[in-house]
Parts: structure tokens; C-alpha cells; sequence
């Protein structure tokens, strides 16, 4: 896939997250802004009920989204066999867009009531939502191959080009420049506190500072703007790559911890969505079947 | 899953657990308070049907209350829907299981239309534990049933038990008074004629009755008619007042039936057939005066017969019988002041006592005029004053007249001679009316002067008849003949003007000539000589004749051409003078044409 398809099939797949969102939202949001003791008068009550026409199939629908964003990642991630099949990182993409309209659809099936049994399911699909998109975050912070294996520390180090000879070979810069573009790609300590994510915000702040000046130094050189732009892009990211390699350890650590809470969640989600789905066709709701 | 992970979901699972408290947590919501009691998993198929959500019947093998067959729950409205679609749960412990918009509930589905009264009530004034029956129901906190569609389910027994529990019989829903639908002729007392008008709290009382108020409707006396009315005649006429009265009006009497003669004025002729209240101007029973016609008739006369402040009664005059037939007679009236004599006797009274639109009877005058009108037009008024009729005419008749020739001599034109003999009409009534006032002194006024354009009125000057005749005998003429040229003389004085100036001409009439009438004899006189002395045409008579005596022969025989003498003188004439036969005529011939003597002596 050439980065423009990609580019595409990402867009496809969040418009049709947020129009989804917004769609259900405008539909019904007259109905699920009425008190529950109220809602069972409402005129849009057995369209948007939970076991409504609409309400139920967001439901099944939802769960379906889940189970198979879920399923095809843990297979096509496990099996050797299907290795091959497409980069890991566009089944990651589409079991993330699977995993977030699947909750979309499942809120909007609880019609906004979390109560009972099924709670436990929908505050854990809460759950591994919020965690899906916090191990997305440190996901990214870990270097990885175009397959999408993790890098070690030294294959990230080896990636590390001299961005500051290639800016003196390729582009002419007055000394200064040269200078404060050298110093900002230099590893840098970063300031001790002792919770890392204070560390991180601060290393933020100090790396955005440091763009800025090296930003005011280019402009000082009169560069076309397509210079300025790529030099820009290479202190970038070798800022991003210093940041990487100093913080792959800890990453690497989360991201062990965080499938320790990702999985489990995802289980329980799906044990007591079984539970919930079970006892509702026990009782005879069966939605369009 | 890692170890770790396999840890962390049974700690993680266990703390949601027990977190949201899930034993009895597979349920989507609270029940509602009314349902409370189902709340629980083992309590689930109380009224869900594994298999087939939540069936009516679960609910209805609760709700026994609930009738299908009736009410509301038993219309179009309902029909086919199961109870959750109405009756939902798990909506939270307040969810109001019923709801209904009272405002626009169609209350016509329970089978009880509201009326406009009912409308107009909220609905927990009948939908309340009090006037519901059930216990079962009226045990529930709020509910629209239970309730029963008999009136007295909630409304009190105004009649208290007294009348038919079914209200609406006599009542419309619209309104409880009046009761509209109540037909008193369905009840035991009809309501006829007036009582149909009177309200009904005249005969239905109302009392209070073990504390309420209570209006009478059962067991009002009605077998007389003084259960209800008071006997204003206090039992005068007895118990039966339909004997007299009716119930179209108690004053519209049944004069058949009542006998009048029981009272001090029995009805006869006329006043049979009055209105009782053209008497009894208030009550029946109130005596009123009747001693004298006035009591009750007003005095048409106005009092014209008061004598001495006292109206003398009706019943002098008229009688019962009727206002018109009068019982006064003529010999009454001829004791009063204008006795009723000779042709006033046949006149009707109204000819001279209702000259106007009214009788009058009093100050109508005696004298003729008052009421005959003056036939001779105030011909006899002097110094604007008509004597009296009476003095020409009398009652008898009006041609019969007393005025006498005496009295008339009295007047400007005395009646002389053939005017006394004359009838009045034939000077006073020339014409259709009669006239007495200048109809002129002189003859010709009255009588045709015939002698107009024959005799020139120098002989009459102003025609005045006069001159010639007078009032005695008309023939006797006295005219002086000798102003005309004619003057008359021996036996002409004698004649008749007629034998002269009258002639009858060829048609035999008479034609009167006064002038142009020649002087000789042969002009009247006829020739008895056949024109024996006539001389150049003319006979003149005078030479041998007088107008004293036509014999007496002025002829001297002497002078004519054969002298008498001798025994001539002696000799009768005839001797000589021989008649002669001239066709049918005889005359003597005294011209005799020989004088020798043989011609007379043989």
C-alpha cells in the first residue's frame, strides 16, 4: 500500500468513525438526553431501546465489531502462517478502527444506562479502549521494523544518520546555525522528577524550545522553503529518535505491563458480554432473527 | 495468556464483580416501586417467558383486576397490544407504569363517555380508593379502575333510597337538574294543564332529611286536589274541586257545573253566559256587591238620570235579557217632559236619543229644531231668529199646517179675491222644495203673461196684470178702450174683448190680436147686405147703422133714389124689398135696379 493509499484508507476509516458518531448522536440525542423513568414515553423509545430496532442491532453489531477487530488482529499477530498477509501495522489500524466503532455502537446501545451485570462488560470495554489507545501512544514510541517487529536499542541507534554533516554538505548555513542545529540534535538529559510522566511533559516543552530556535536560526539563512522544510524535518526527527532511544527501556517495560491490562479486560468484556448476550436470547430478544 | 495476565483477570473479574454487586445484577433496570417485590434473578420468569420476552399472561395471572372484556382495556385502543407495550418496567424504581394524557385521553374507550359535567373534572375526583368497591383494587396506591359506571358508585343518593338506584332514567349526565329525562306522566299523579307549569317544589318539598337535604319525590299525597292546594272556598263547595275548577286554571270556572243559584245571585237571561272573573274580579269567593246593576256594570248614561244625587237602577230600563232590549215604555214617557205625541209616538228612541255616537237622554232640548232640521231653510228667520215649527206645523205630520188665510192677509202679500181659493203649493212650491221667501209680490211671478208680445206695454207698463184684471174674475177686464183708437161705444161696450181680439184661426185655435186690427165694421162684422151698399170697395155701416142698435136704422129712405110717399111710406119693406137666394145664403135686396111700379105691382 503507497503511503497515499494508506492515507486514504485511513481517512475512510475515521470519517466513517466520526460520522458514525455524530449520526447516532443527532438521531438520538433528544432520546438519550430524557431521564431513564421518562424514556420509556419518549416517541423514539422502541427504535433506541436497548432492545430496540435500532438500539439492539448498534448492540450486535457493535459486539460483532469487537469480537472480529479483536479476533483478526490476535490471529493474523500469532500465526507465522498468515505473517505475511499485509503489514502487522494496517491490522493494527483496522482492529483499532474495528475496536473503536464497535464501542461507539455498543455505548449508544446501552442508550447511555450502565447498569447490572453488563456493566462489568461495557465499563471493561471502557477499559480496554482507554488502555488500546494508551498502548497505542507507547506503541509508537517503540521503533519498529517495517513488519513491525521492535527494534533493539541498537538497531534504533544504527537507524541515527549525522543529520548535522549532512546539513553541512547539502545546505549552506552560516556557523551559528550550523551550531544551534548541531546542539539541538545532541542527547540530552533530561531533568530528573521523580514521576516519569512530569519527565515526559517537561522533555516535551524543552524539545519544542528547542525547534523553535532552531527554527529562527534557519529563517536566518534565507532558505527556499522546501530546504527549510526537509532540514526542519531531519532535526525532527533525530530529536524524536534521541527521545526514542532514551525512553526505549521504559517503553518497552509499559508496553509488557500494559498487555497485562489490555488482554484481561478484553476477556472479561467478552465473558460477560456472552453472559449478556446469552440471557438475552434466553429471554426472546433476538432482534430481526 | 502470561501468568501475570491470568492473575490480573481473575483479581480484576472478582473486584467488578463485587464492585457492581451482580447477584442479581443480568436484570437492565430497577423495577418499579409497584413491582418492587419482583425485583431479584429468581424472580425473572414471574413475568418473562424464557424464550418469548414478557407475556400478557403472566401479568394478567396478576392483575386479575384487569377485565378484557370491559373498560378500556377492552377497546379498539387495547385490542391486540400486549401489556408491556404499555405497562413497561425497568425503567427505575419512580417509572410510572401508567400514564395517561389526560388531555387527550379518548375517555370514550373505557365505555363511560364524559359528559360535560364529568369532563370538566379532574380525574381523581371519581378516580379515587373512595369510590371504588373492589378492595383489591382500592388498595392500590393510584388507579383508573375499579371504578363502577352506577351513578351512586360515586356520587350520594340525593333521593336517599327513596327512588330507582338507576339515575339516569330521570337524570341526563349533562346535568342533575333538571332531570330532564323524567317523564311525569310515567308517574302515578299526570301532570295536567297548569300543573304542568308549576314547579316542582310546590308539590315536592323540600326538607331535611337524617341531617341532608332532601326533596320529597315518593308518597306526595294526590287523591285531592287540597293534599297540595288550599280550599279558598273553605269547604263552601265541598271536597271535589273539579266539580267547578280545572287544571288549565283554577279562575277558568266549569260554569256548567257550577250552581250559581246557591249563592244570593242567581244567574238568568245574559249573565249566564259572563265570564266569572267579568265579576269576580279577584277571588271566586270574595263577596262582591250586587244589590244594583252598577255593581258591576258601568253607568253607560254617565248619571244623566240622577235625580237628587240618586241614579235611579238599570233594571228601570233594561233587562237581564240583554242591554239593547229595554223595557221603557211610551206611557212612561209621556209622563216626563216631552210626552210622545201624534207622529213622535212611531219614532225609534235613537232618532233623537243617540244623535251622536252615545245615548243621550238628558238636555237634549224640546223644541223642533233639536232634533228636525229646518226644512224651509231659515226662510222665516227675522233678526236671526226662526220662529218655532209649531207655530205652521203640528206633531200630527209636517204637511199638516195650521198657518190660516188670516194670517197670511197679515203678510206682505194679502190673499185677495182667487188667491184665497188658491192652493199654497201653487205660489209657494213653483218648484221641487217649497219657498216662502222672495218669491215675488207681482202677478207674473206667479202667473204667465200671455198677452206679452200681442198687447205693447204702454196699455200695462211693468206688466202689470193689474191695469186689466184683478184677483176676483180674471174675465172681468176693466181697460180704458178709448186710449186706443178704437174707442168703444154702444154695443161694442158690451162685448167681450174676446169676440174682438181672440180669433180662431184655420186650425181651430184661438189667436189673440191687439194691434193692427182695422177699424171698419166688416172687419168684425160680416156683410149680411152681400156688398149691397159696398162704395169703391168699402161698405160703410154707419150710414145706416149705430153700434147702440143694429135695428135701429139711421137709413133715411128719403135720400136714396126712390122717394116714399103715399101709401108707400106705409108699405112693409118686404113688399118691396124681396129676400133674395144667394147659393146657400138669403139676403134682402135693397138695391133695386128698376123703380117702375110694375116692376113691384102686377
Amino acid at each position: 500500500m503507497s503511503k497515499i493509499a494508506h492515507r486514504i484508507f485511513i481517512s475512510i476509516l475515521v470519517v466513517i468513525v466520526i460520522v458514525t458518531l455524530i449520526t447516532l448522536l443527532y438521531k438520538g440525542i433528544s432520546y438519550y438526553k430524557v431521564g431513564i423513568e421518562e424514556r420509556f414515553y419518549h416517541p423514539d423509545h422502541s427504535l433506541l431501546k436497548p432492545s430496540g430496532i435500532l438500539g439492539h442491532g448498534m448492540g450486535i453489531i457493535g459486539s460483532l465489531f469487537m469480537i472480529i477487530g479483536v479476533s483478526i488482529y490476535m490471529v493474523r499477530k500469532r500465526y507465522r502462517l498468515l505473517s505475511r498477509l499485509g503489514l502487522l501495522k494496517y491490522w493494527l489500524e483496522f482492529h483499532i478502527f474495528l475496536c473503536t466503532l464497535g464501542p461507539i455502537l455498543i455505548l449508544f446501545h446501552t442508550a447511555f444506562k450502565f447498569g447490572g451485570l453488563v456493566a462489568i462488560s461495557f465499563w471493561s470495554m471502557v477499559a480496554v479502549f482507554l488502555s488500546g489507545v494508551i498502548g497505542r501512544f507507547i506503541y509508537i514510541q517503540i521503533p519498529r521494523s517495517i513488519e513491525g517487529r521492535e527494534l533493539s536499542l541498537n538497531e534504533v541507534r544504527e537507524m541515527k544518520s549525522d543529520v548535522a554533516d549532512i546539513v553541512k554538505k547539502s545546505y549552506n548555513l552560516d556557523e551559528e546555525s550550523y551550531s544551534i542545529l548541531a546542539d539541538s540534535i545532541k542527547k540530552k538529559v533530561e531533568l530528573y522528577h521523580k514521576y516519569a510522566i512530569v519527565r515526559y511533559i517537561r522533555k516535551y516543552f524543552d524539545d519544542r524550545k528547542t525547534i523553535k530556535t532552531v527554527k529562527a536560526s534557519l529563517k536566518k539563512n534565507n532558505l527556499k522553503k522546501d530546504e527549510y522544510k526537509k532540514i526542519l524535518a531531519l532535526v525532527k526527527n533525530d530529536i524524536k529518535l534521541n527521545r526514542r532511544i532514551e525512553r526505549l527501556d521504559t517503553m518497552q517495560n509499559l508496553f509488557k505491563y500494559w498487555h497485562v491490562v489490555h488482554s484481561p479486560f478484553a476477556l472479561v468484556m467478552l465473558i460477560i458480554m456472552i453472559i449478556h448476550v446469552a440471557v438475552t436470547i434466553a429471554f426472546g430478544y433476538r432482534w430481526i432473527f | 495468556m502470561h501468568g501475570k495476565s491470568g492473575i490480573s483477570f481473575g483479581v480484576f473479574l472478582t473486584l467488578m464483580l463485587l464492585f457492581f454487586n451482580t447477584t442479581a445484577q443480568i436484570s437492565p433496570g430497577d423495577l418499579s416501586n409497584p413491582h418492587s417485590h419482583l425485583e431479584g434473578i429468581s424472580n425473572c420468569t414471574q413475568c418473562h417467558v424464557l424464550g418469548s420476552k414478557v407475556a400478557s399472561e403472566k401479568c394478567l395471572a396478576c392483575h386479575t383486576e384487569i377485565n378484557l372484556q370491559k373498560g378500556y382495556h377492552s377497546s379498539t385502543d387495547v385490542k391486540g397490544k400486549q401489556c408491556f407495550d404499555c405497562h413497561n418496567d425497568h425503567h427505575g424504581k419512580n417509572f410510572q407504569l401508567i400514564r395517561l394524557d389526560v388531555k387527550t385521553f379518548n375517555h370514550n374507550l373505557t365505555g363511560f363517555s364524559l359528559s360535560i359535567p364529568h369532563s370538566k373534572k379532574e380525574c381523581k375526583d371519581c378516580h379515587n380508593a373512595k369510590s371504588i368497591s373492589d378492595q383489591k383494587i382500592k388498595a392500590k396506591n393510584y388507579t383508573y379502575m375499579g371504578l363502577n359506571r352506577e351513578c351512586l358508585s360515586c356520587h350520594e343518593d340525593y333521593h336517599q333510597k327513596t327512588l330507582s338506584s338507576t339515575c339516569l332514567n330521570c337524570h341526563n349526565p349533562d346535568a342533575f337538574k333538571p332531570a330532564t329525562k323524567f317523564n311525569h306522566a310515567n308517574a302515578k299523579f299526570q301532570l295536567v294543564g297548569k300543573h304542568a307549569n308549576v314547579e316542582c317544589l310546590k308539590c315536592h318539598k323540600v326538607d331535611v332529611k337524617d341531617g341532608k337535604r332532601f326533596q320529597e319525590f315518593q308518597g306526595v299525597a294526590h287523591t285531592n286536589c287540597t293534599n297540595c292546594h288550599k280550599d279558598p272556598h273553605q269547604n263552601q263547595f265541598g271536597q271535589n274541586c273539579r266539580q267547578c275548577h280545572s287544571e288549565e286554571s283554577f279562575h277558568a270556572i266549569k260554569g256548567k257545573n257550577f250552581d250559581h243559584s246557591k249563592t244570593n245571585f242567581n244567574l238568568v237571561d245574559k249573565h249566564l253566559s259572563v265570564d266569572c272573573k267579568s265579576c269576580h274580579k279577584t277571588k271566586l269567593t270574595d263577596p262582591i256587591k250586587h244589590d244594583r246593576c252598577t255593581d258591576c256594570h258601568t253607568d253607560y248614561h254617565n248619571n244623566q238620570f240622577v235625580k237628587n244625587n240618586i241614579s235611579p237602577d238599570c233594571s228601570q230600563c233594561h233587562s237581564t235579557k240583554g242591554f239593547n232590549l229595554y223595557t221603557f215604555t211610551i206611557e212612561q214617557h209621556n209622563i216626563g217632559p216631552f210626552p210622545l205625541l201624534g207622529a213622535h209616538a212611531p219614532v225609534t228612541c235613537n232618532q233623537c236619543h243617540k244623535k251622536q255616537e252615545k245615548w243621550s237622554f238628558k238636555d237634549i232640548g224640546k223644541n223642533c229644531k233639536d232634533c228636525h232640521t229646518d226644512y224651509h231653510n231659515n226662510q222665516f228667520s227675522k233678526n236671526g231668529v226662526s220662529p218655532d215649527c209649531s207655530q205652521c206645523h203640528v206633531v200630527k205630520g209636517f204637511n199638516f199646517v195650521t198657518y190660516t188665510i188670516e194670517q197670511h192677509n197679515k203678510s206682505l202679500f194679502p190673499l185677495l179675491g182667487a188667491h184665497m181659493a188658491t192652493a199654497c203649493n201653487e205660489c209657494h212650491k213653483k218648484q221641487e222644495k217649497w219657498s216662502f221667501k222672495d218669491i215675488g209680490n207681482n202677478c207674473k211671478d206667479c202667473h204667465t203673461d200671455i198677452h206679452q208680445t200681442y198687447i205693447p206695454s204702454k196699455y200695462y207698463p211693468n206688466a202689470n196684470c193689474k191695469i186689466c184684471h184683478n184677483e176676483s174674475q180674471w174675465e172681468d177686464v176693466s181697460f180704458d178702450h178709448s186710449k186706443t183708437n178704437f174707442k168703444l161705444t154702444g154695443a161694442h161696450l158690451k162685448r167681450n174683448c174676446k169676440e174682438c181680439h181672440f180669433k180662431k184661426d184655420v186650425g181651430g185655435n184661438e189667436q189673440q190680436k191687439f194691434t193692427g186690427l182695422p177699424s171698419n165694421c166688416s172687419s168684425c162684422h160680416t156683410d149680411n147686405h152681400f156688398k149691397q151698399f159696398e162704395k169703391n170697395g168699402i161698405t160703410n155701416c154707419t150710414e145706416c147703422h149705430s153700434t147702440d142698435n143694429w135695428n135701429d136704422s139711421k137709413f133715411d129712405h128719403n135720400t136714396a133714389a126712390f122717394k116714399l110717399d103715399g101709401k108707400h111710406i106705409n108699405v112693409p119693406c118686404i113688399k118691396c124689398h124681396k129676400p133674395q137666394q144667394e147659393g146657400s145664403q138669403t139676403y134682402v135686396k135693397y138695391k133695386l135696379k128698376t123703380f117702375t111700379c110694375e116692376s113691384c105691382h102686377s
